[in-house]
Parts: C-alpha cells; structure tokens; sequence
C-alpha cells in the first residue's frame, strides 16, 4: 500500500507537451485559487491605508500579545479536545459493537449542524451565572454557579460544535481502512492498543489532520463564540475596531490573522505527513468488529453524555422560547415560509458551485503531479480563516468598484453572495473531493487511458462516478455552513431577502427570543437532513 | 411602596425624587434571556396583540391614544402631520442600523400611506452599513441611512457621504439633535442612566456624580458594563470631551479596580441588574424600561447623574446619502420620520424621546428639559476611534 504513494503521480500526468489535461487543470485550478484569494486584495489595500507607525503601534502592544496568546490558547484547546473526542468516537461508531451505533453514528454528527452561536447562547442560558440550571437548583439553595464565561466556557462550545469535522473525516478513513492489516498486527502479537498505534493511527491520522485543521480555522475565525462567552481573542479584536469604523484597522488585524492561518496551514501539512495511503483492496473489511464486552454499555454512556449535552441544551433552550411565545408587536419577525426557500435555495446554489470549482483543485492536489497542487489547495483555506464580516466587506468593495451599475441596482447581489460563501467555504468540498481522490487507485484511469481514452475521458468515465459521493458529501457540507452563515449573508444579500438565519439573528438581536424559536428549529431540521446526505455518503464503496 | 404614588401613571418624575420613576409598569409580556445584541439596541418588550401596519378607520396610527404599547392615556401627539408632508413615491433604499423589530412597523406604515411607494430596507448593524456605505462609495444603492447613534451618523458625515437637509425637514428638531451643516439628523432620543437594582439599593445609594464612581469601594464586584458596545463607547467618548483624556483613563481603571462585570451589550447588563447578578450599572434608558415592560415586578429602576457624562442626551437618527440620485425623495422621507406620527410611535414603542416639539415621552420619564444634560456636541460623539484606542491601552478593551 505505501509503495503505491509513489507512483499515484503518473496516471494524469500529461501524456503529451501543449494543452494537456494536465496543463488545463493547473490553469482552471489555478483560476479558482486566484479567484477566492480576491477578497485578500482588499484586506491588504486597507490593511496598508493603516500605515506602517500605526502597523507597529498596534502589532507590538502588549494588548496585541496578549490577544494572540488567547486566541492560540483557544484554538490549540479546541482543536486538542476534537481530536480527543472524535477520534474515540469516530471508532467506537465504525469498529466496534457499540449498543445503538446507528442512531449514535448519526447523533454524534449532528452538533455540526447548530450554528456556534446559537450554542453559546443556549450554553450562557442554561449554565451563566444565573442561568436555567441555577433557575433549577435555586430552591436547593444554590445562589450562583461556577462561571462559563472565558476560555473555558469558548472552548467547551467551540469544541462541542467543531468536533464533527474530525468525526466525520476519521469515520470515513476507518471504513475505507484495511482492517487485514491490523489482524496482521495482532497475530504479530501486538495488544490491541499496540495495533491502534502502529497500524491504524498512522492510516487515519491524514484525515484527523484535515478535520483538526477545519476545527482549527474554525476556531480561530469564529466571532460570535468569543464573544458571548467575553474571551478576548483576535476576532474580537477585529470586531470592535470594525464596530469604531476602523475598517482599514480590521483589515489589518485581519492580515496578521491571515498569516497565522498560513503558519497553521504549514503545520497541519507537517503533521499530516504522507497522506497518500491507497489501497489494492479498497475498502476495509468491517466485518470485524472489536469487541467492547463490559465497557459497552459505559462506552454507549459516553456518547450519549456528548450527544446530550451538545443537542440537548441548544434544543431544551429553543424549545423554552417556543413555549414562551412571541409577543406579538415585533413587527416584520413573523414567520414565513419563504424564508426556508430562501435558505435552502441560496445554499444549494453555493454548494454547487462549491463542488464544482473545488474539483480541479482538489484533482491537482491529490494526484500532485505539479507542485501548485499543494499552494492552491492552501490557498484555499485562507478566506475560511478570516472573519466572516472581513470577507464580506471586501466583497462588497469589489462590488462596488468593479461591478458599476450591476452592483448598485443588486443584480449581481445573488452572484456575489455566492461568491462570499465559496470563498468561505471551499475547502470544505476541495477536502472531501481530494480525500476520495485519494481513495481511487490511479491504475484505474490509467487503464482507461490506455484503452485510447483521452485524460478528460478517462476522468469523466471512470475517476468522476468513482468520487461522486466524496462530491457530493462536500457538497452537502458547504450546504450545511452555507445555511448557518451568518456575517457575509448581511452584507451581501439584496434587501428584502431573508433567511432562517437573518431572522434569528434579526429576533436575538432585540431581544424577541420568541420568534428566533421557529428559524432556528427550522433551521436545524433541513442541516440535519444535509447532514443524513454525508454520513450516507461516507458508506459508498469506493473500489 | 414608596413607587405607589407612580401608579397613576401621570405623575412627573421631579428634581427631588430624581431617581425614582420606573417602578410598577403594568404591562405583561415575556421577554427575559439574557442575549447577544450586534444590532446596536435591543427591541420593545410590550405586549401588543400583533396588530399589524394598517391604519384605523380614522387614518390614524394603531398607536395612537391608549392602545397597546402605550403607558397611559395619551392625547392626538401635536408636530407636523405626515399629511401635511410631501408625498412619497417610487422605491427608496434605506440602509437600517435599527432593527426591523423596532422600525418595521414604522416603515410599514409610512409604505402603506402611499400605494406607488416601497422603502428596501436592508437590516444590520448601523457600524456594519456606515462601513459598507464608505467602502462601496460613490456606487453605493443606499439612498438614506437610518442610525442608531449619532456616532455612525458623524462618521458618515466626516467622510462626506452625507447629503445636507432642507429646511422644511431640519427646522422640525431643535439644533442640538442634529449636525451644524444638517447633514444628517436626530429623529428620536436616548438618555445615559444608571439601572440600578431596587432590593440591593435605594435611590439615594446611587452616586449623582458619574466621575465619583471608582471611588464607591461598596459597588466592588457588583457593577456591570458593556464595553465593546457602541452606546458604551459613545458615553466614554463624552467623558473625553467633557473631562479631558487623563481623567477618563483613571475612570475606566477605578471602575475596572471594582471588579467590573463585563457584558456584551447594555440589554444584558440591565437583565443583569434586574437578576441582581449585579447591583448598578451602565446603559442608555429605554432598556430599564423595557426590561419592565417584559417582567412588571424585576427590582429595578434608574438614575441619572447630573450635567457629566452619564446623563448624555444621545440620538438615533438618519441622512440622505450624497452619492444617491433620490435627493428630494430622502429628504422627504427623513421628515417622514420627524412626523407626528412617527414621533408617536418612538414614544409609545420604542420608549425614546420624541425630538419634535409637541409629542411627549412616556409619562414616566422627565421630559429632556429636566433633565440635567450635559452640553456637549454630538457629532463629536462620533470619534469612536480614538477612545477604542484609549480603551485598548486602559485594558479596558
């Protein structure tokens, strides 16, 4: 399996000088890269507008530090605690005989669906100093309750609503898994924790890598977690300097925020090491099963405990405001159904698009035949680490300045709200597009090429139907973010256009909880269905 | 009770009893969890019975007299009618820093008086629109900006992108509530108070001088604040204007060496007041009351403090935008917002105070005339930046 590493590079490479596959995929694939970098020019022109006495001011005030200190203590706790909960998880819902995999296998991806604010939230409501669950225990004399609030209340939020990248990317490398080869290593009289460590850990740790560095991303761009839970980190940072008018001043902190994007990016790709690992034989026997024997019913309590906390407390919250009601005079919050088609429609739209742009670079990538395979699929994740409300604004600078009357009268509002989630969301279907890539042996097309089919040919007859359900289920994820997105939606969408979660934010943002009750569960409900489509997927046997 | 003599609900808050006005609103209405405001102000908590934009039989507004959302019997608001305004017509976009739970109805209401007339209104924070207006530039839809501050509104006009007023409009509001050259301005207003919780304090327990504060070794641990908000810094913005800058920064650290409870937003920091999770803090008027409004017997009221920063008189207001085509049409529909009606609705909804003269606050606030406000020009509220500044190097932010 490891020898094939090597050699995966010669089945597209071109056959042939002048306008090969090759050469075609490297130009569109880098179109795409250029294309989602844009939104940097901006940051970069308005970061510079700051100059460069008033750069350093800021950059080497002990305040700065100290911010860039917390947001890395956020992000190293965060993305540390995904990895310790989903790994476990991810392999007790595989390979084990795990009580109720099923049900768990599903419930234990849904906390990506809940928007991380709406889970701060729920979480200050239900565990804040005065909170529901003090509101509970106040007859049994309980005045006040430890506080949540700092960096142990934004971790335990942001890692209970992150972790299910790593869930799902370490799921599907364990069912693709050769298991023969850890039987090999038991009958080599490994103990089953030898076998983990040195058969399957080193197969899957690319795919906890690539979902540890979502989660990572993720929380170092998140805003709104920090915020309710008042830990100082970078984005906030940025959000009150954008709140003061100091556009140019976010740009620039979003800047520094960029480059340490790019320093995680060079470090996950260290730590992810040699990701090529195929397979002659495809997928994995999952036949057998570890058995659990007397920690089965514990191990089904700790999934449980996780499901629990992260779905119940969000949807006991949501639920109390349903039951509370509304109250009546907030005009325009009333519920429509519209809002739905809106939702659904726009995210459709993205994840389309996201799918199909994503494809040339993950191509690139995966079959690495050029060195700008590994740039490009960088280059990437940079939009998905800055600031959602960053974007936006470079967006609509863009807009405004190159898109004359088309920008002002709103016919491009749609493309470039599109846009905006692409940029922010790329790399979630370029992941799981080069992840299934990475699953098909390169002897296939190969073999179709020499059956006289041209690079395309051979691509679109026997790599593409073989990778669809990685397309798909990236896809299904940039639908899902795309649902919950909030900042870029604001700043983009045309008036008049709401969505599920332009109306939670409209009815948090006045305090009408009442009618953030029916966007919200709403909302959940249709990622949910979304998040159905990628753990399906996942199953599809890619030979 | 010593708030009884309030229940009538005409009585006028007076120089000797200052502080003490809020008590026993009996309106019901659930609202009450503590939240996340980006909008810039939170919205009303009365108990209306969903009534929707259309007028009454009698052309009026379904807020006027007594109806649902008013305090007490109120009598026809006297100002300019919006019948007695130009017409409006055609599509009009206006960038709403007031959320649509605010101003919806309003808007709803203008739109309906005028069959060939559609306000676009696109919702977000008013530092979210007044950033997305200066970086669109000369291209930019917006053809009005409504705002929940005057900050924004300075800003907008420092940076040129606002479009002065014509007379008929601006000489509607008394010169104080809006810019020099009247390129933008004041259509509702909002006082600086400190909520402050009725079992932990008495009235006379609150300090009538905001710079006395740090000194209140007693409020240590039990006063709240929402720094990073926009309301928050305008205050210590008038600080700065008003005491110079060293003075503010040894406010912001005395009252951090009381172990100040930070909250996100002011909404939040009444709640808390109202939960006793703090005793006092800082935040502009209408939240107190409409905290009261959603929870009739929360332990809390308010103070203000005398001719310093803490009794500022700010505004929420709005400009037409200079690089807009509709220059008449906003003009027209700014005053719109300066109506009686309109001025009503700020009154009776949104608990503000009415700007023009003849339309009255609730009856359970002072009129702005009793109260002891500092003379202060707003459009200097809007240099957000430097005190962001000042803040950072305080550790404050």
């Amino acid at each position: 399996m490891a020898g094939n590493a090597d050699t995966s590079t010669a089945a597209d490479r071109p056959a042939s000088s002048g306008w090969s596959g090759g050469s075609v995929l490297v130009v569109l694939a880098g179109l795409v890269a250029v294309a989602v970098l844009l939104p940097l020019s901006w940051i970069v022109i308005a970061g510079f507008r700051v100059g460069f006495a008033g750069a350093l001011d800021l950059l080497l005030r002990e305040q700065t530090l100290s911010i860039v200190v917390n947001s890395f203590l956020l992000v190293g706790a965060v993305t540390g605690l995904s990895v310790l909960l989903a790994v476990p998880l991810a392999f007790l819902t595989t390979r084990t005989n795990l009580p109720f995999r099923r049900f768990f296998t599903v419930a234990l991806a849904m906390p990506l669906v809940v928007p991380s604010y709406i889970g701060a939230f729920a979480f200050v409501s239900a565990f804040g100093p005065q909170g529901q669950l003090q509101d509970a225990l106040a007859p049994f004399g309980v005045e006040t309750l430890p506080t949540i609030y700092g960096l142990v209340g934004s971790t335990l939020v942001l890692t209970l609503y992150t972790y299910p990248y790593v869930y799902i990317t370490t799921r599907a490398s364990l069912k693709s898994l050769d298991t023969t080869l850890v039987e090999a290593a038991r009958t080599l009289r490994h103990t089953r924790w030898q076998a983990f460590k040195r058969v399957t850990l080193p197969q899957i740790r690319p795919a906890i890598t690539a979902g540890s560095l979502l989660v990572a991303l993720y929380a170092l761009s998140d805003f709104g977690t920090p915020a309710i839970m008042r830990y100082d980190v970078f984005t906030r940072v940025i959000y009150v300097e954008f709140n003061a008018f100091g556009r140019n001043m976010a740009a620039l902190l979003s800047l520094v925020l960029v480059l340490i994007t790019v320093a995680i990016l060079a470090f996950e790709r260290r730590a992810g090491g040699e990701d090529r690992v195929q397979t002659d034989r495809g997928h994995g026997n999952t036949q057998s099963l570890v058995r659990l024997g007397r920690w089965r019913w514990p191990a089904a309590a700790f999934c449980g405990g996780v499901t629990a906390l992260a779905l119940v407390v969000p949807l006991g919250i949501l639920g109390l405001w349903l039951v509370r009601g509304t109250d009546g005079v907030a005009g325009g919050l009333a519920f429509e159904l519209q809002y739905v088609g809106n939702s659904v429609g726009i995210a459709v739209a993205a994840a389309l698009v996201a799918a199909i742009v994503g494809l040339p670079i993950a191509h690139l990538s995966a079959r690495g035949s050029s060195r700008f395979g590994d740039v490009f699929e960088r280059a990437s994740y940079v939009g998905y680490a800055v600031p959602g409300v960053v974007i936006g604004l470079a967006l609509v600078f863009l807009g405004a300045r190159y898109g004359g009357g088309l920008y002002r009268t709103g016919v491009i509002a749609f493309p470039l709200l599109v846009f905006g989630y692409v940029v922010r969301f790329l790399p979630q279907a370029v992941g799981s597009t080069r992840a299934s890539l990475l699953r098909v042996s390169p002897a296939l097309p190969e073999a179709a090429r020499t059956l006289g089919r041209s690079p395309f040919g051979a691509f679109r007859s026997v790599t593409l139907p073989l990778i669809a359900p990685g397309q798909v289920g990236g896809a299904a994820l940039v639908f899902l973010t795309t649902m919950k997105e909030l900042p870029v939606t604001l700043l983009l969408k045309p008036p008049g256009f709401d969505t599920l979660v332009t109306q939670v934010w409209q009815a948090t943002a006045s305090g009408h909880y009442g009618h953030a009750a029916v966007p919200s569960l709403i909302l959940l409900f249709v990622s949910a269905l979304s998040m159905l489509v990628i753990l399906s997927m996942e199953g599809y046997d890619v030979k | 009770m010593k708030d009884d003599i309030y229940m009538d609900g005409t009585e006028r808050f007076s120089k000797s009893s200052r502080r003490r006005f809020l008590s026993a609103l009996g309106v019901a209405g659930v609202t009450g969890l503590a939240g996340c405001n980006t909008s810039g102000e939170a919205g009303t908590g009365t108990n209306g019975s969903g009534e929707g934009t259309a007028t009454t039989t009698d052309g009026n507004p379904p807020w006027y007299g007594s109806g649902p959302g008013a305090f007490e019997e109120r009598p026809t608001p006297g100002g300019t009618s919006m019948d007695d305004m130009p017409d409006l017509s055609g599509t009009l976009n206006v960038y709403s820093g007031r959320g649509e739970a605010l101003v919806g109805d309003l808007l709803g209401f203008i739109e309906s008086k005028y069959p060939d007339f559609e306000v676009r209104t696109t919702y977000d924070s008013a530092a979210s629109l007044a950033n997305r207006i200066v970086t669109e530039g000369q291209n930019t839809p917006a053809d009005v900006f409504y705002s929940v501050n005057a900050g924004a509104l300075g800003f907008l006009a420092d940076e040129g992108a606002t479009e002065s007023l014509n007379e008929g409009t601006y000489s509607l509001v008394p010169s104080e509530f809006r810019a020099s050259d009247n390129s933008w301005i004041g259509t509702s207003g909002r006082a600086r108070t400190v909520p402050y919780n009725t079992n932990a304090l008495s009235a006379d327990g609150v300090p009538s001088d905001i710079m006395s504060f740090p000194d209140h070794d007693e409020f240590a641990g039990k006063i709240g604040w929402a720094p990073t908000y926009s309301s928050f810094q305008g205050f210590v913005t008038a600080m700065r204007v008003l005491e110079g800058d060293a003075d503010t920064r040894e406010w912001l650290n005395g009252i951090q060496n009381l172990n100040v409870e930070e909250y996100s937003d002011e909404f939040q920091v009444v709640q808390a007041v109202a939960d006793g999770e703090i005793q006092l803090g800082f935040a502009n008027h209408y939240y107190t009351l409409r905290v009261l409004a959603g929870r009739p017997n929360a332990p809390i009221d308010i103070a203000f403090t005398n001719g310093d920063a803490g009794a500022v008189f700010n505004v929420a207001g709005a400009a037409p935008i200079a690089a807009s085509s509709k220059g008449e049409m906003a003009d027209t529909f700014v005053r719109h917002l300066l109506s009686s009606e309109a001025q009503e609705y700020f009154a009776v909804k949104t608990f503000e105070y009415p700007l023009v003269d003849g339309v009255d606050p609730v009856g359970r606030l002072p009129p702005v005339s009793e109260l002891n406000v500092p003379n202060i020009d707003l459009s200097k509220l809007s240099n957000l930046d430097e005190t962001v500044t000042l803040m950072r190097e305080e550790g404050v932010l």
